[in-house]
């Protein structure tokens, strides 16, 4: 009788396990690509982190300058090194809450301004990198041949050249202190990474069945380029172009500090470096500020750049 | 292995050759010209077109372009890669005469990376997930990620302000006068802070690449074997592991010889080091072109030799490739 009941009992349970299964799987939800993308996202704590530190640095960037005006550029003739403050003498609101430089200069707008300025460089070069990487890249891997061959010996010349001197040297020769040239000069040195990288994926993409049937149907080079090769490459050029943010960033900035970058009245994390750099002993802060804000831009970009890239990659699997 | 080599070496010629055509054009491409700074007032124009021809000026870019290579390849005499536009001394000379500071801080920094990154990088590996390997993984991926001009920065301001100028921050030799200039102490002396920024840089790079090696290595099936038949830990680790775990490690070497020889422009800059770096940025604010251009080429060498080394070191200690 005993094994009776724990054999029925047994029965039952397993009919109600395989019942409430059967279930989980009716009431697991169908995934999109992108739902999937943000769930793998969420898991990377640091990458969700540093896309908050990103946007905050964006939106002071963004905001700072406008509702403080000129006040990054306007020097106070009495306010050389002055501690922080909220009011001035007249009782008027002044922002100065990581007080002045050593010519009176309102570090919190000024930060403000040098994060946008040099922001607004790392993203245009990062663009220009990107397109001419997937040009470069995506002709290289879908023709093959002789043309590949040259084009992938140019890549290597590229990069032969000690790069950081080589921007130097083009910012020193086509106009100091320009923004296009900086953003040219470090665009058109910094490509050479993203085009191996479009031509790697290019190459494993051109004999996939789905593309040959695409050329079997007729269409055109151009069209399987562009409609069928370029999206699934997408993801690793965006995770390049994230890591790319910090390089160019970095590069304005080192630019800037060496007085090859912006120069004069302008202001970028590398000039605010430079110009505390002769200020030592009176004010550390002001080293400390436009360094920190430049270490959190390219931590936050890395931190980005590999969650993106965990995220983005179909095979990564996620659990319920 | 001799064929390989000579190869290789081979393949690197037209490497060069492009860096050369490619600095040309971009200093042909810039505006101004070497002349420009002769243009004064009291320069009469019949002079300033003597210079143009005497110079070559005249003739056309491609012209330009072979007389300078032909000239530049004879390495071995002293105007071959032409006179400084601004002190008029052999350019060859000068940058033969800044090569020794820069392979001494170079050298100096790397000798610190190995001896520091390898223990660190293992220590990392072999306790994986301990505090020991998490305190080096933020270390490493934080000094990864700090600009090396920041680093120099801050480090400068250490010696100065925070020590109270304990370390000097400026030159390779004391000022003149002082006691013992230009013994080795005092340049050891002076080194210590370009070699620590240098190296904190190199020693998180390193140390990361030999943590994931390492973790490579320790997982496969000969180390779980040599653990199987009851070796101690230390033999498994040090005498199994590590070995393997090293052959990657020797073409870091390779990657990290442009670096000293040209890519130390940023800490040469902040410390003042008269090294080929500082040379270089001085080169470039003058527009000393002849020196601008003999930079990058020796630049564009380092990067060519680098890659070169790497390659070879590998076949030389990984048995398993073959040419």
């Amino acid at each position: 009788m005993v094994t009776d009941t724990t054999a029925a009992e047994n029965e039952r349970r397993r009919a109600e396990e395989a019942e409430a299964e059967s279930a989980d799987i009716d009431r697991t939800p169908v995934r999109t690509y992108w739902q999937l993308v943000r769930q793998r996202f969420m898991k990377h704590r640091l990458a969700v982190f540093a896309v908050i530190v990103l946007i905050v640095l964006a939106t002071y960037a963004l905001v700072v300058p406008v509702i403080t005006g000129d006040a990054w550029r306007q020097t106070h003739l009495f306010r050389d090194d002055a501690p922080p403050e909220l009011f001035d003498g007249d009782g008027e609101f002044t922002f100065a809450i990581l007080g002045y430089n050593e010519i009176g200069q309102n570090l919190f707008a000024r930060l403000g301004k040098a994060t946008q300025t040099s922001l607004t460089i790392g993203l245009a070069a990062v663009v220009i990198i990107v397109v001419i990487g997937i040009f470069i890249g995506s002709i290289a891997g879908y023709v093959g041949g002789w043309l590949d061959n040259v084009l992938m010996r140019f890549v290597d010349i590229m990069l032969s050249l000690p790069g950081l001197f080589v921007i130097l040297m083009i910012t020193a020769f086509f106009g100091q202190g320009n923004v296009w040239v900086i953003v040219l000069a470090i665009g058109l040195t910094g490509w050479t990474t993203a085009a191996r990288l479009v031509r790697a994926e290019f190459l494993s993409l051109r004999d996939v069945d789905y593309v040959q049937a695409a050329r079997a149907l007729g269409a055109s080079p151009q069209r399987i380029i562009l409609r069928h090769m370029l999206p699934p490459a997408m993801a690793p050029i965006v995770v390049a172009a994230t890591l790319g943010i910090a390089d160019s960033v970095v590069v304005e900035s080192a630019l800037s500090f060496l007085g090859f970058g912006i120069g004069g009245e302008g202001a970028s994390l590398g000039t605010m470096l430079q110009n505390a750099q002769n200020y030592f002993f009176s004010g550390p802060l002001k080293v400390l500020y436009p360094g920190l804000t430049l270490i959190l831009i390219v931590l936050s970009a890395s931190f980005l750049g590999d969650g993106l890239r965990d995220a983005l990659d179909p095979r990564q699997r996620v659990d319920k | 292995m001799a064929t390989y080599i000579l190869r290789r070496t081979l393949q690197s010629i037209p490497i060069l050759f492009g860096v050369a055509l490619v600095s040309f054009a971009i200093i042909q491409l810039a505006p101004g010209s070497p002349i420009d700074r002769f243009r004064t007032p009291n320069v009469r124009p019949e002079t300033l077109e003597n210079l143009i021809r005497l110079y070559g000026l005249d003739k056309p870019v491609h012209e330009q372009f072979v007389s300078w290579f032909t000239a530049f390849v004879q390495f071995w005499r002293t105007e071959a890669w032409g006179y400084s536009l601004v002190d008029g001394r052999s350019v060859r000379d000068t940058i033969v005469d800044r090569m020794p500071a820069t392979l001494l801080l170079g050298g100096t920094a790397l000798l610190v990376t190995i001896i520091l990154a390898v223990p660190i990088g293992i220590l990392a590996a072999v306790r994986q997930y301990s505090w020991a390997d998490k305190a080096i993984t933020t270390f490493a991926t934080v000094g990864y990620a700090i600009p090396s001009f920041l680093l120099g920065l801050y480090i400068a301001y250490l010696g100065t302000v925070v020590f109270r100028g304990a370390f000097p921050s400026f030159g390779m030799v004391s000022l003149p006068g002082s006691e013992g200039r230009g013994t080795p102490l005092d340049i050891a002396w002076h080194m210590v802070l370009p070699v620590t920024s240098l190296a904190i840089q190199q020693i998180a790079g390193w140390s990361r690449y030999v943590r994931a090696k390492m973790l490579e290595v320790l997982n496969q099936d000969y180390v779980r074997t040599a653990k199987a038949k009851g070796l101690s830990a230390t033999k498994v680790t040090y005498k199994h592991a590590l070995r393997n775990a090293l052959i990657p490690v020797i073409t870091l070497f390779g990657l990290t010889l442009p670096g000293l020889l040209a890519g130390a422009v940023i800490t040469e800059s902040i410390f003042s080091w008269p090294g080929l770096g500082l040379l270089g940025l001085t080169a470039v604010q003058n527009r000393d072109y002849p020196m601008v251009l003999a930079f990058v080429m020796v630049g564009g060498f380092g990067v060519v030799l680098g890659n070169l080394l790497a390659d070879v070191l590998y076949g030389v200690v990984d048995p398993r490739i073959k040419y």
